[in-house]
Parts: structure tokens; C-alpha cells; sequence
């Protein structure tokens, strides 16, 4: 989605609101009306945390219930009006945001979301318990707008739809942000979101208090406009969680025009039900309701607006990636002083000696080849040397600091790069968008995040997929994106993990001179592959793992010839059939 | 507090923990096998009610032979479910985004059962009021409902019934494979969709027991598993997310607390109590109290 | 598209295309409307059906009676609205029936919570508005279109003291201690509070035990527990909702507690009790409601029974019958079918006969400027036999009070 057309769209909707509200004139229509604009909001609020973070939250109805009941209990016992009383709900909602965050965000996946049930369930038992299980909010007959409270049903529609433009624009803004590249990148994949440089917890929370405060608005709204009495059922209770997930899955998570077009279709249907069918024969206003969502979700089960919007798989191919520039490359320099100093490295889990006593270095501009069979403790050590695991012993230096207990994310911005196993794109985002969350690690702006983006793509010979959705891609495109992704984050050294892995042997080579190409742009980069093979050509020096044990180091012809490792990787009987020097000339 | 006076507060728990329990298995199954968070569960249970509830007073069946003679039923009624409305959006790639519309998808399903009974069947409450529904076993100071009781029992059999299943017949194993690995099960000629129609169909099963020994001693109405949900969930995340041992103690557990809660709650705050040891073991213990690490990178 | 999803796509069209298509119910222009909002699906559906039955009956009577006669014979029309099971769809409800149509006066919602809601919107649109419920803020908001016909919870909680310690006098077995058990729903807080905090202890009771809780109760055995430590002469009792009432009373036999239980309300005594608890343990249990059958209302009663197929008659149906025929004669003093007309005409009436007066104890309909009924009075209630009759006051009552061994 172009920048242009996200704010044109906003716009678009708004302008639509409005009309709608000022051409309508039954009262009961301006219900609806109001109800569409308020779930779209809790939606959009919701989606912030749970669509763009991907923390999936169960109970957002706990900021929806606060910002109702502080707002009405202030009106109510101070006589303060609900327009400053629901900045207050706003505020305790954030607080509560804060609070309920910072223990619940170390969990994972549906866990997360099930513990933030528990709070919005446990609010609810506390407003039976504390005597207000209904609050009916008390009318005012002189002053009533100070009250929120309007003769005129259209007023509620126009506060709504305020509401809900703020919230757009909220939405867009993050969506066109650091926090929203940090955020998508963390509901993919968090751990490869640290390694680019991301502080996933704070940008969790950081979504967390955004979401929580308009929500808290919507539920001081939805009391005025709709409720009149505030019972803990009504604003705690399933009803409002429900009404939320169902718009925005309905419409479509992860992107702001899911929970508009969620709320736009499914509550008019609900309210016409109500209203035809369900006063006649009551009851059946709840089945056609369900089944609708059924065969919705049948037809699309990632939500409205994805479906309408995918094209067919086939993505005009371009040319074949081919390397543009000179394709001599300068001979490798000499290498540099040490950059990355690994000392006495040990890990164990339980049961498995992962990594024993495991030491070298690596120069400033080298290519160093990390192999060995597998189960030898390879990815391990790129996790310590990453942040993501905590040696028992031993430490790491980077650049002469220690950086054995940082975490990820610092790592990367210290200028320590990294790539895995297997590619974690984020499918709806361009090419270009996926390299901008690494192009971030060093800066804030969106505009030179993506310039920084397009230059990392030009690198690797991606720049004319920029645009494309990287379903399109093939696996040697996907790895150039990756490793664009890694460049953008501005390392001076690179962990490469497997980047060859399931490339046929063009695109072994492909990568080859890719890899050759970052090198002779002044990063260092240290490649673990399983297939010796493979390195053989590229790397200046090779290190050795087995079963977690620094086996050798050296040059590349010597450690192929180097009996420990033939037998490491062909065991004893072979090398005693066929001899050290016929292990350097085997092909695979 | 006599010590005869706290056995039986933890008692009382143990006892209603067993119903919670059996309810929650069937949902930890059906999580752990085919990742789906299946929101008509307790509607299902409901139903399972009402087909007890037919047994007694149609065929003068006793409630907990009922509860065990509507596992046949609701099996297959699980598979067709799963068939004609599951398997479309699951069972195919990515779990995470699978979730959503299965989510959307269980809720959809509850509005409609929920509704269609109270429309077929009437909201007016039924009873089967067992006669031990209001009887104990005196057992030295303490007395044990006997329904309760029965049920408890009933629960653990089946339980451990299903444990077996899983860990000893290769039709368990081949489930236990298709949900740790599908591809891989695939690959070993094991047809996922199926594994998934039949987890689902016993997770349908022994909810629908649950709501048969449920209704020896509670009232049946199309809105009964709204006061069960909640507890449900809880349980299976307590436990640990797909270990069926764990839903099983996470019931208990749920029983326990919300009787030994009022040692130190008032009475109205009792599920206070079990929210927050809820919220206490998941932030000790973030997996649930059997689940498994997740694994890093 | 699959062919089941298209089925369901189908389907789906066809029902929300129906009702557009569907022949309208034949309305003659000068028929007078009355709303009734009351939940008619979800978790409280049976109570709101049980008002509708009511209300049904009601309007045949009238309308076959020759209608309303100083609007030239105008037939009454019932305009039902389903509250659902949330605040939300209640207000919407009535929003709803309101604005569609000229509505003359509504009844309604059941839940005090959407009561609550409910009375407002009528506030708003200047519709009179007539409630059984018993909370008293309904009535405490300044409102001029709110009638409550009930007496509030909290002249219910003296009145029914004054009436049980009466009874305990009468029976040689004065009361000294006390228990109060329910949930804490509005009604039941409401008529707790004035207990717990001077009624009691002004008639020298001791509250030996207060055992409150959210619904849904998980296990009554800590409770009965409490009680059977405390042996009470009387337990108030306010378990409104149908599951935990019947644990409580089922957990009560287990432990063989033997009380007086006087119930606050008439979701007491719903056939549905007889198959769940067995009609010889609910044998002596009392409550108090706002209205039930008093003697002289056989032939009603059994009009109802034949046409219902319920096994009796009680407050919900009772109280909605009441309410239609009050309607009507608020029409018929007022001249018109109009809202206002009406209002003004409920806010003077005073009415000693027909079936309105009759039917709300002590049959005289007044009300205060406030919207409460003068005079209001409750009545108890007592199961004998698998059905609940009138005990007191006895002038009224259908069978004597039976004492409770």
C-alpha cells in the first residue's frame, strides 16, 4: 500500500462517516451507526497489539471496561464531566497497560493471550464485589452536553466517528513507522527481529499502552451512546472481546482497514437480524448470525480484505537475478586485526554437551568457514555469539568488549549481523518493506530507512523486486533478501547460517559472489555450512566443530586433508579405505 | 481451623475439580493435536446434556451410563463437524494464521448451536436430580456428595482411558505424530485430516461425557456452558497447552483453589482466587505446568 | 466457491431478503401499541417468554372484552422486542420499538440492569414505562416516565422482617438468629442491605452468618457448612440464579439443614423447581414476591394454565397481565392512544377495580411523583405440594401457612 493511498483511504472513510451521519435520520439507524464506528475503533485498537505485534490479546475488553466505569464513577461520584473524566479512564488504562504488560509479555503465543484474559475477568468479579454491578449513568437535565449526553442522536455518530479517525490515523502512523516495521517483524519472528536489531520488549509494550487508550475511549463512548448503565457483563465481559475479534477477523488482521470492514459488514447485519427476524422468532437472529460468520470464514479465513486483495500467484518474472557490475572481484585483502574474539565457549542443555570449550577469532575482512557434521554445536555457537543463549563458561569480545550477556538486539546494533537457517519473510509486506525492518537498527526515520533498504537490495542484484511480495520469490531471491535484510542493519561482520542450503549449484555460485561482493565492501563474514564443499572456494579459513569440540582450523586445503576431520565427517572405516588426500578431491 | 474442617474444604475441591477436569481434556486434545481453539466446546457439552438427559427420561437410563453411552454419538458427530466446517481452514500450513479463522469460525458454531437449542428445545431449565445428586458418603467427619463423587470417578477412568489411547495404541501414537510433526507424519503415510477429524471428534466425546455426569445434579438450558468456559480454558492453559495430564490437573487444581480461596477471600471473590494463581503459575512457570519449553531459534 | 459454502451464502440471503418479502401482519391504523421489552433469547429467555404469556392473555381479554372503549373500541397490539442476554441488545431493543412505531406504553425488561437502560431510552422519547423490577434506584433518577408497580427491595426487606417475625411469634418460635444467602445481584443487594445494616439488630436478631457470592456458585458445600454451624432460625435467601439455587437447596438436604428459608423473589418459585429438587424438599420454602394469585383469582389462574400449558400461574405472567389491563385503563381516562396522554393519566390514576387493581396487592393503584406505587405491599409466598400458593397476608391467601418442621 502506497503512503499516499493509506492517507487518501483514511480520508475516504471519514468522508464516508460523515455522510452517512448526516444523511441518516432514524435514531435507531444512528445507533448502528454509532456501533459500527466504535467496534471499528476497539478493533484497530486491538489489531495494533495483536495484528501488527502478532501478540494475540484476549483481554483488550479490560481497558474498554476501565475507560467506561472510571469516566461514569467520576461523573457519577465527583460530578466530574465524562470529557475530562475519560482522559482519566484514557490514563488508567495506560497505567493498566503498563502493569498488566510487563510480567505477561514474557510469555508466548496463546498463552499471552489467555493470561490477558484473566484480568478483565478478575475486574469483573471486583465491580460486582465493590457494589457497582450497575451504574446506571445519571441524567442531566441542565447542561446534559457537559454530561455527554445529546438530544441530538447524530452527536454520538460525529464523537464516534472522531474517535475513529483518530484511531486511523494512530494506526497509520505506527503502520508507517519504525515501531510498525519492529512490530510486523516481531509477529513473524521475534528472535530474527532481535537479531536485526529490534528491542522487542519495548516495542511490545509500546503498542500495548497505544492500543490500550482508545480503547479505554471507545468503552467511555460506548457507555454514553449506548449502555446508559454500566455493568461489569456489559463492558468486562465476553461480549465486548467478541465483538472485537469478530470484526477484526472478519475484516482482516494486520492491516487498519480490517476492523473498518468487519465492523462496516457484520454489525449492520446483526442489528438487521435483531430487528426483522429475531423480535418475531427469537433465536434465529443467532444462528443466520453464526452461520455468516461460518461461511466467512470458510470463504476467507485470513478475513475480507486479504481475500479480496489477492492476486493470482503468478508475479510477472523478471530476468534472472544476475550480478550487475563488474563481475571480477578484487582479491581478497589481506585480513585485519581481530574483530570477534570467541574464548573457552561452553553450553550444555540437559543431556547434551552442546558446545565444549570452543575458541578462535576472526579478522577484520575474512571469509571464516564454520563447518562441521551435523549435531557438531554450529547454529549453538551463533546463537551465543548472537545473544540468544547464555554461555556456562567462556566469553565473547567484540572489538575488544565484551559482549557475551547482551541481548540481541544490542548485538546487532553494535554491528554484528545475522541470517538463519530458514528465510522469515513477512508475506504481506514488498521486498523493499521486508529489508526496511533491518535498515531501521540504526535510525528512526522512514525515509532513510528505505533508502538505506534500496541500497542493500541494489547490493545484492535485488533492486528490480523491490516491489513485488516476496510469495513471488524463488529461494536464491529469498536468501538475497535476507542477507539484503542483514546488510541493511550497517554490520561490519555478518553470521551467515546455511545461506547455501537448498540451492541448486547456480545459486550456490550466485551466493558465492554475493558473499564475496559483502566482503569486499568491508564486512567480515563468518559462514557456518555442513557441506564442506561448499566452502571450500569461498572461505579464507575454515573452523571445525564436533559434537560441540573445536576439531581444526586453517586453510581450507588443510583441513579437508586433515584426518580428524575426514573421519569426523566419513567416520574411521572410510578414511581407513580410501586415505586423507581422496577426501579433498570427492564431490558430492 | 480443625483439621477435619480443612480436609474438607480440599476435598470439595477435588471433587468439583474432577468435572472441570474431564470437560477440559477433551479441549487440550483437540488444542494439542490440531492447534485449534475451539469455542463451542461448552456448547457441545450442553448437548451432551441434553442427550443424558434423554437417556433418563425417555429410556430411564441412570445419568452416568447416559454420560458414557453419548461418547458414540458425539464422535461421530465430531468427525462430520470437523469435515464439513473445520478442515477447510485448518490442517493446512501455517498454524499461526489458521488460528485466527478457527477462532471466528468455534464462535460462529457456538452462536449457532446456543441458538438453534433454545429455538428446538426451549430455554426452560430441565433436571434429572438424581437421587444422590442430594446425598454424601459420611467418610469419618467428611462428607463427599455422592454424584459428585460418581462423577469424579467416571472422570478419571475415562482419562485415563484416553491417556492410553494416546500413549499405547498406534491409532494414539499416529495422532500424537500428526501433531508434532505433520509433514513428517504425512511422509509416514499417516493422513493428517483424518488425525485431526478424529482428534476432534473425541475432544467432542468426552466433553459431551463431562455434560452427562454434569447433568446428574445440574440443570439443563441452552446457556449452560457460559458458566464453564472460562474455567475450561483456564484449565488447559494451566496444565500446559496440549498435554492432556496437564488438563487434567489443571481442573483439579482449578477445584482446589477455588475452595481452598475461600480460606483467605470472601466468598464473592472466590474466582478472584483462581484467576490469580492462574496469572501466578503461568508467570513462574510461562509453559503451564506440564507443557513443553518452546524451543529457541 | 465451494457448493457448501454457496448453500450457506443461499441461505443466508434468503433469510435476510424474507422478512422484507413476508406479508406484514395486518395492523388496523387506530390500534393502540404496547412494547414489551423483555429477553426472549439467550440466558433469561424463559422469563422473558413467561412475561409475554402474560401479556398475551391480557390482550385477548381486552380486545375480546370490545377493545378500548372511549377510543372507539380500539384493539390493543402487542410490539415484542428481544432484550437478547446484554444491556447493550436490551437498549437497542427498546430503541428500537420505540422508533419504528407510535408506541403508547411499554413493559418490560426483567434483568433490573436492563430495566435500568430500558427506562431511559422511554425517558428520552417520553413513552410511560411500566416495571415489576424491585430495585429501588430505578425509581430514584428524577424520572417521569418510569412506573414501578413493585415495592422496592428495600420496603420489601422491612416489611417481609415484620411479617416473619409476626409468623414466628404466632408459631411459638420467636427468631433470634438469622443467615443471608444469595448473590450479589442488584435485587438481592438491595434487599440485603437494609437487613444487614439496622433491621435485624432493631428487632434483636443476630446475623449469625452472611454468605454472598458471584454467580455462578462453584460448590455450596462451604456455605451449608457455615449454616449448619450456626443453626439459623431463618435464611434469607436470594440465589436468583436457577443452578446455584438448586446446589444450594440440594446441598441443604445433603447436610440435613433444617431452616426456615425465605426467599427475595419470585424466581423461587418456577415450576422448573419441582423436577430439580423434588417437590417433598420444597416443601415449607417461602419467598417473597410482588405479586402471585390471590384468593378470588381461581378462574384467571386456570385460564392461563389451559392456554400456557404451564403447571401455575406466577409474578412475571401475573405482573405483565397486570400491566396491559393498567394500560388500558390509563387509555381509557386519558381518551388517547398518545404516550404523553397516557402518562399524565398513570401519573393521576387511582384505581380500586378491574383486573389491574385486583391482581396488585392491596389493590389499589396510586402512584408517588417518584413512579412508585402507593401503598405497595408484598406478598409471601409459600410452596406446599409441588406448587406455591399465597400464605400471607391471609386475607388474600389461597392455603394457610404451613409451619416447617
Amino acid at each position: 500500500m502506497t503512503r499516499d493511498r493509506g492517507w487518501l483511504g483514511i480520508a475516504g472513510v471519514v468522508a464516508i462517516g460523515l455522510v452517512l451521519s448526516l444523511a441518516l435520520t432514524e435514531r435507531y439507524h444512528h445507533r448502528i451507526l454509532t456501533l459500527v464506528f466504535l467496534w471499528a475503533t476497539m478493533g484497530l485498537a486491538w489489531n495494533i497489539i495483536s495484528g501488527y505485534a502478532g501478540q494475540i490479546s484476549f483481554g483488550h475488553q479490560a481497558f474498554f471496561g476501565i475507560g467506561a466505569y472510571v469516566t461514569v464513577l467520576l461523573a457519577a461520584k465527583l460530578h466530574l464531566t465524562p470529557w475530562l473524566g475519560m482522559l482519566g479512564g484514557a490514563g488508567v488504562a495506560v497505567l493498566a497497560a503498563l502493569l498488566i504488560g510487563t510480567p505477561t509479555f514474557r510469555l508466548a503465543g496463546i498463552y499471552f493471550g489467555l493470561a490477558t484474559l484473566a484480568y478483565p475477568l478478575i475486574f469483573r468479579i471486583l465491580m460486582d464485589f465493590l457494589g457497582y454491578q450497575e451504574v446506571a449513568i445519571p441524567m442531566v437535565r441542565d447542561h446534559p452536553v457537559l454530561f455527554m449526553q445529546f438530544e441530538e442522536p447524530r452527536t454520538f455518530d460525529l464523537l464516534a466517528l472522531a474517535l475513529l479517525a483518530a484511531t486511523l490515523v494512530l494506526s497509520r502512523l505506527i503502520e508507517t513507522s519504525r515501531l510498525g516495521y519492529s512490530l510486523r517483524a516481531i509477529k513473524e519472528n521475534e528472535q530474527a527481529a532481535e537479531a536485526m536489531g529490534v528491542d522487542a520488549f519495548r516495542c511490545k509494550m509500546a503498542a500495548y499502552v497505544l492500543s490500550a487508550a482508545p480503547a479505554a475511549l471507545a468503552g467511555a463512548i460506548y457507555a454514553h451512546a449506548i449502555l446508559f448503565v454500566v455493568t461489569p457483563d456489559g463492558v468486562f465481559g465476553v461480549i465486548a472481546i467478541v465483538q472485537t475479534l469478530t470484526v477484526c477477523l472478519v475484516g482482516g488482521v494486520g492491516t487498519l482497514w480490517g476492523p473498518v470492514i468487519g465492523a462496516a459488514i457484520m454489525i449492520p447485519i446483526s442489528e438487521i437480524l435483531d430487528a426483522t427476524a429475531g423480535d418475531r422468532f427469537p433465536g434465529i437472529q443467532g444462528v443466520v448470525y453464526g452461520a455468516t460468520l461460518m461461511a466467512i470464514m470458510m470463504w476467507a479465513p485470513e478475513g475480507l480484505f486479504w481475500r479480496l486483495r489477492r492476486r493470482p500467484a503468478s508475479v510477472a518474472r523478471a530476468t534472472p537475478v544476475v550480478p550487475t557490475a563488474a563481475t571480477a572481484e578484487a582479491p581478497a585483502a589481506a585480513p585485519g586485526p581481530v574483530q570477534l574474539e570467541v574464548r573457552g565457549i561452553s553450553k550444555a542443555f540437559i543431556g547434551l554437551q552442546a558446545l565444549a570449550d570452543v575458541s578462535f577469532e576472526v579478522r577484520e575482512g575474512e571469509i571464516l568457514g564454520i563447518i562441521g557434521p551435523n549435531g557438531a554445536g554450529k547454529t549453538t555457537l551463533f546463537n551465543v555469539l548472537n545473544g540468544f543463549l547464555l554461555p556456562d563458561r567462556g566469553e565473547v569480545r567484540w572489538l575488544g568488549q565484551p559482549i557475551t550477556a547482551l541481548r540481541p538486539h544490542l548485538v546487532c546494533r553494535r554491528g554484528i549481523g545475522r541470517t538463519f537457517q530458514v528465510v522469515r519473510f513477512f508475506p504481506h509486506l514488498t521486498v523493499l518493506e521486508n529489508v526496511m525492518v533491518g535498515a531501521f537498527a540504526h535510525g528512526d526515520a522512514p525515509g532513510a530507512a528505505r533508502e538505506r533498504a534500496r541500497d542493500a537490495l541494489g547490493r545484492v542484484s535485488l533492486a528490480g523486486q523491490a516491489d513485488t511480495l516476496p510469495a513471488g520469490l524463488t529461494t536464491l531471491e529469498l536468501r538475497l533478501m535476507e542477507l539484503a535484510r542483514c546488510l541493511a542493519t550497517s554490520p561490519r561482520l555478518v553470521l551467515l547460517d546455511e545461506p547455501l542450503a537448498g540451492l541448486s549449484s547456480d545459486g550456490v555460485e550466485m551466493m558465492a559472489v554475493m558473499i564475496r561482493r559483502t566482503r569486499a565492501a568491508g564486512v567480515t563474514v563468518v559462514i557456518i555450512e555442513h557441506t564442506i564443499q561448499a566452502l571450500v572456494k569461498l572461505a579464507d579459513r575454515l573452523v571445525v566443530l564436533d559434537h560441540g569440540r573445536r576439531l581444526a582450523e586453517g586453510a581450507p586445503g588443510d583441513v579437508t586433508r586433515n584426518p580428524a576431520v575426514i573421519e569426523a565427517y566419513l567416520g574411521k572405516r572410510w578414511l581407513a579405505r580410501h586415505g586423507p588426500d581422496h577426501a579433498a578431491t570427492l564431490r558430492p | 481451623m480443625a483439621a477435619s474442617e480443612l480436609a474438607q474444604y480440599v476435598v470439595t475441591g477435588l471433587l468439583v475439580g474432577g468435572v472441570y477436569a474431564l470437560m477440559s481434556i477433551g479441549l487440550a486434545l483437540i488444542f494439542g493435536i490440531m492447534r485449534v481453539v475451539n469455542f463451542a466446546q461448552g456448547d457441545f457439552m450442553m448437548l451432551g446434556m441434553y442427550l443424558t438427559f434423554y437417556y433418563a427420561v425417555a429410556l430411564g437410563i441412570d445419568p452416568l451410563l447416559g454420560a458414557l453411552l453419548s461418547i458414540p454419538p458425539f464422535f461421530v458427530l465430531g468427525l462430520l463437524v470437523h469435515r464439513a466446517f473445520l478442515a477447510r481452514v485448518t490442517g493446512g500450513g501455517d498454524p499461526n494464521r489458521e488460528m485466527d479463522a478457527q477462532l471466528i469460525l468455534t464462535l460462529g458454531l457456538s452462536l449457532v448451536i446456543t441458538n438453534a437449542t433454545t429455538m428446538i428445545l426451549s430455554p426452560m431449565p430441565r433436571s434429572i436430580n438424581a437421587p444422590y445428586a442430594s446425598k454424601a458418603f459420611a467418610v469419618g467427619p467428611l462428607l463427599l456428595n455422592q454424584a459428585r463423587t460418581y462423577s469424579f470417578a467416571t472422570a478419571l477412568l475415562l482419562a485415563a482411558a484416553v491417556y492410553a489411547f494416546l500413549t499405547r495404541t498406534d491409532l494414539g501414537k499416529a495422532l500424537r505424530a500428526a501433531a508434532d510433526d505433520p509433514e513428517a507424519a504425512g511422509y509416514q503415510g499417516i493422513n493428517v485430516r483424518t488425525m485431526h477429524g478424529v482428534a476432534f471428534g473425541i475432544g467432542i466425546a468426552l466433553v459431551a461425557a463431562a455434560g452427562g455426569l454434569l447433568a446428574s445434579y445440574h440443570p439443563i438450558e441452552p446457556n449452560v456452558a457460559v458458566n464453564f468456559i472460562v474455567l475450561m480454558f483456564v484449565a488447559v492453559v494451566l496444565g500446559g497447552l496440549g498435554s492432556i495430564p496437564g488438563a487434567f490437573v489443571g481442573g483439579i487444581v482449578i477445584g482446589l483453589v477455588q475452595s481452598l480461596t475461600l480460606l483467605l477471600l470472601p466468598l464473592q471473590l472466590q474466582n478472584v482466587g483462581v484467576f490469580v494463581a492462574f496469572l501466578i503459575v503461568l508467570y513462574v512457570r510461562p509453559q503451564g505446568l506440564f507443557g513443553r519449553r518452546a524451543r529457541t531459534v | 466457491m465451494s457448493r457448501l459454502t454457496r448453500f450457506l451464502a443461499l441461505t443466508l440471503a434468503l433469510v435476510l431478503l424474507a422478512p422484507m418479502v413476508a406479508v406484514p401482519v395486518a395492523v388496523a391504523a387506530e390500534d393502540v401499541k404496547i412494547a414489551l421489552v423483555a429477553p426472549l433469547s439467550g440466558r433469561w429467555a424463559r422469563q422473558g417468554q413467561l412475561k409475554k404469556m402474560g401479556a398475551e392473555m391480557a390482550i385477548e381479554e381486552i380486545n375480546s372484552q370490545g377493545g378500548i372503549k372511549a377510543l372507539g373500541g380500539a384493539k390493543i397490539v402487542l410490539r415484542e422486542a428481544d432484550a437478547g442476554d446484554s444491556v447493550e441488545k436490551a437498549v437497542s431493543a427498546a430503541q428500537r420499538v420505540l422508533t419504528r412505531e407510535k408506541i403508547s406504553a411499554g413493559i418490560g425488561s426483567w434483568l433490573s440492569s436492563f430495566t435500568l437502560g430500558v427506562t431511559e431510552v422511554a425517558e428520552r422519547l417520553q413513552v410511560p414505562w411500566l416495571t415489576l423490577s424491585y430495585a429501588d434506584n430505578i425509581t430514584e433518577r428524577g424520572f417521569k416516565y418510569t412506573f414501578q408497580t413493585s415495592p422496592v427491595s428495600s420496603l420489601q426487606a422491612e416489611q417481609a422482617l415484620d411479617l416473619v417475625v409476626e409468623i414466628g411469634k404466632k408459631n411459638n418460635r420467636p427468631l433470634k438468629k438469622a443467615a443471608l444467602v444469595g448473590d450479589n445481584t442488584a435485587a438481592t443487594v438491595f434487599f440485603f442491605k437494609p437487613l444487614r445494616e439496622k433491621l435485624l439488630a432493631a428487632k434483636g436478631i443476630e446475623l449469625v452468618a452472611d454468605e454472598v457470592w458471584t454467580p455462578p456458585l462453584a460448590d455450596a458445600t462451604s456455605i451449608v457448612q457455615k449454616l449448619r454451624a450456626t443453626q439459623p432460625d431463618i435464611v434469607f435467601y436470594g440465589a436468583t440464579n436457577f443452578p446455584d439455587s438448586v446446589q444450594m437447596l440440594q446441598k441443604l438436604k445433603e447436610f440435613n439443614v433444617k431452616t426456615i428459608i425465605q426467599g427475595v423473589g419470585a424466581w423461587l418459585v418456577t415450576p422448573e423447581y419441582v423436577k430439580a429438587i423434588g417437590k417433598e424438599n420444597l416443601d415449607g420454602i417461602q419467598t417473597v414476591v410482588a405479586a402471585h394469585p390471590l384468593k378470588g383469582q381461581e378462574a384467571l389462574v386456570k385460564k392461563f394454565v389451559e392456554r400456557t400449558g404451564e403447571p401455575f400461574m406466577t409474578q412475571d405472567p401475573l405482573c405483565t397481565y397486570a400491566h396491559v389491563w393498567l394500560i388500558k385503563e390509563a387509555a381509557e381516562q386519558a381518551k388517547s392512544a398518545d404516550p404523553k396522554a397516557i402518562r399524565e393519566a398513570l401519573a393521576k390514576i387511582d384505581l380500586t377495580a378491574g383486573p389491574a387493581a385486583t391482581t396488585l396487592y392491596p389493590g389499589r393503584i396510586r402512584f408517588d411523583e417518584r413512579g412508585r406505587r402507593v401503598g405497595a405491599i408484598p406478598i409471601i409466598v409459600q410452596w406446599q405440594n409441588g406448587e406455591p400458593y399465597t400464605v400471607v397476608p391471609t386475607a388474600v391467601s389461597t392455603r394457610p401457612l404451613a409451619s416447617v418442621k
